[in-house]
């Protein structure tokens, strides 16, 4: 896959791409700042730009912003997006009306190397990658809710999993379980919440996001 | 620059001579001065028009006060008296550049009844009352002053135009009985008198001015808060400023303990469990142990960067400063271990308020979790008039106060800080009522 960085901090930028390199995937430009992304991505057409948050001028919330705007200028660009802290309000605003092609994930979680290449991979090809901290505050919010109290544990994993945007394959390689399993406890929990039985995997992320958002 | 000058007590440079004497002489001129005229002039039918409401609801309560009827009037009375006392604040802020802060308790919370209480109880109430009271005569004696005082002023300036176009240039004054006292007979006497006229009008000028400060005096006497009021605030504010010092050097001390305590304790475990696997191999150990190693060091790394994050939240949340207090709230409320309910209904403030409201939420619900033994909490954030109301109630067992040194207690003092309320509600047996009011002004 083909890659733009927008990191201002050198030693991440550097490593973020020696770790691509690793992964196989090609890094056509890194940038350091928001307008120099929107540059980038015009330029190059990248099947996927990682984005950090904070970046100059005013270190808030550039790089959300500069995704938003890559989002309308070239939506067959993925972007990724890394922060220091992750909120749940910040994922609303990136995944607005389609999460497909859209990752939010904490910086940390670049440690895990093997699961942030996955990550890449799956946002890269359109799918989703929303962080278990976004997903836990989303739960967290919705837990007086009626609907979402008749759901067993194992089912309330898979919820979760299915939030962040992973495949019925990735959510039983997670749980240790069969696909079949897993796509038993997914029907239970569309009919329990009342969803309308969504096809493929990106529908069926924003439909649980949506329904998660309230 | 100018405070400086005023601590070192250097006087401003003096005006050369020229300007000063303009500014004496100048004084019809300056609007200021028409300010205060017009202010003298209408003081006289406000103070009627003030005096005969409250006079009458104060009569009729009296009156009435046997039969139910007297209390809702006294009501009104107080309720009239308070907005007359607002309305002559602001007019004397505008017309005489006096600037009359609030001086009333803060409002009680509760009842209707207790509130009234406290706003009758109040003696900047009745020093109100005392204002409307004095406003009659006071008006009625300045409308006379200055009515008297401009009239003879522009009746002289006028007197050269008038003897210019009178038939046969000659115009007569105080005439009793037919008998002219005073008789203008040339031009330059009808100059002479044109002069006076406007000698008297700088006389004139300086009058309304003069009255206009001593009506400005005596309305920051009866209006405004009291020097034992400004004393004993000067004495709270240097209270709160050295508490105030104190909790951020608390907190300072408490950000190094953390660092200390966790990540850097982290951060060494990684470097241990690094070096360790150097050394392996250096030699030519088992890989197994050599990847167990680099395994923990890895999540040692992992747990660094968990608890740094928390640090930073803990010291100001980024979402707070991006997208104010209803995405910071609800964040708080998402992470939080008891159910939270969220109403926040006010637009983005001043950055101090919206921390301090943030942080009274966060403390309140880290208590719930920890002692309260709540199913359910309610965070109720709201604006009223120029102060952010921020509620958190919860159905625990109740027995919270405000210890100082503890978690509520560093908090008041960062509300008291600017100027804001702190209330612990918490009869053993719950509820738990937490109440902040911050001044956010507009």
């Amino acid at each position: 896959m083909r890659v733009v960085i927008a990191e201002d901090s050198v030693l991440l930028r550097e490593g973020l791409a020696r770790l691509l390199g690793e992964g196989g995937h090609e890094v056509v430009a890194k940038v350091g700042d928001g307008p120099g992304l929107v540059q980038a991505v015009d330029a190059w057409r990248p099947d996927i730009a990682i984005v950090d948050v904070r970046m100059p001028p005013t270190h808030s919330d550039e790089g959300l912003r500069a995704a938003v705007e890559v989002r309308e200028r070239a939506p067959r660009t993925a972007i990724l997006v890394l922060s220091q802290y992750v909120e749940e309000r910040y994922a609303a605003e990136l995944i607005g009306a389609s999460a497909e092609g859209i990752g939010y994930l904490l910086k940390d979680r670049v440690a895990d190397v093997g699961e942030f290449l996955a990550a890449v991979r799956r946002v890269g090809e359109g799918g989703a990658a929303i962080d278990p901290e976004v997903v836990a505050q989303l739960l967290g919010r919705r837990r007086c809710d009626k609907p979402l109290a008749q759901l067993s544990p194992r089912e309330l994993e898979v919820l979760a999993l299915m939030a962040e945007g992973r495949s019925n394959a990735g959510i039983a390689e997670r749980l240790v379980v069969t696909e079949g399993a897993v796509e038993k406890h997914i029907s239970s929990i569309f009919a329990k919440l009342g969803l309308p039985a969504a096809e493929g995997d990106h529908r069926r992320v924003l439909a649980v996001l949506t329904y998660l958002r309230g | 620059m100018t405070v400086h000058q005023a601590q070192a007590g250097i006087r401003p440079p003096a005006r050369p001579p020229a300007e000063r004497v303009w500014r004496v002489l100048g004084a019809p001129l300056d609007p200021r001065t028409w300010m205060a005229t017009g202010y003298l002039l209408l003081s006289m039918f406000f103070g009627i028009a003030w005096f005969a409401v409250i006079i009458t609801l104060f009569l009729l309560s009296i009156g009435l006060a046997v039969v139910w009827v007297g209390v809702p009037l006294f009501a009104l009375k107080i309720v009239c008296l308070r907005e007359i006392a607002r309305v002559e604040r602001a007019w004397a802020r505008t017309a005489l550049g006096a600037d009359i802060p609030d001086p009333y308790r803060p409002p009680e919370r509760g009842s209707l009844w207790r509130r009234l209480r406290g706003m009758a109880t109040d003696p900047a109430t009745w020093k109100d009352f005392l204002y409307v009271m004095v406003l009659l005569p006071l008006g009625t004696l300045w409308f006379s002053i200055v009515t008297v005082v401009w009239s003879v002023a522009f009746s002289l300036l006028a007197v050269p135009v008038w003897y210019l176009w009178l038939p046969g240039h000659r115009a007569s004054f105080f005439e009793i009985n037919g008998h002219a006292n005073l008789v203008i007979g040339t031009l330059v006497e009808a100059l002479a008198l044109g002069l006076a006229g406007l000698l008297l009008c700088v006389v004139a000028a300086w009058v309304s001015r003069g009255l206009g400060a001593g009506h400005a005096a005596i309305a920051r006497g009866l209006l405004g808060p009291s020097p034992q009021q400004l004393a004993r605030r000067v004495e709270a504010l240097q209270a709160s400023r050295a508490r105030t010092v104190d909790a951020a050097e608390a907190e300072r001390r408490r950000i190094e303990r953390d660092l200390h305590d966790g990540a850097q304790q982290r951060l060494v475990a990684l470097a241990m469990d690094l070096g360790m696997a150097k050394e392996r191999l250096a030699g030519d150990a088992d890989p197994e142990a050599v990847r167990a190693l680099v395994a923990e060091a890895h999540d040692e790394a992992k747990r660094a960067l968990v608890e740094l994050r928390d640090l930073a939240r803990g010291i100001h949340p980024a979402v707070l400063a991006d997208r104010g207090l209803d995405a910071a709230i609800s964040a708080l409320a998402a992470r939080s271990p008891v159910p939270v309910e969220v109403e926040v209904d006010t637009e983005r403030l001043a950055s101090p308020v919206e921390s301090i409201a943030y942080f009274v939420v966060a403390e309140a619900l880290t208590n719930v979790a920890k002692h309260a033994r709540a199913t359910e909490v309610t965070v109720r954030i709201s604006r009223e008039r120029e102060r952010l109301l921020v509620e958190i109630r919860d159905n625990g067992a109740g027995g919270a106060t405000v210890a100082h040194g503890g978690g509520l207690g560093g908090l008041a003092d960062r509300v008291a800080g600017i100027d804001g309320r702190l209330v612990v509600d918490s009869p053993p047996g719950g509820p738990t009522v937490v109440r902040a009011e911050l001044p956010c002004g507009s």
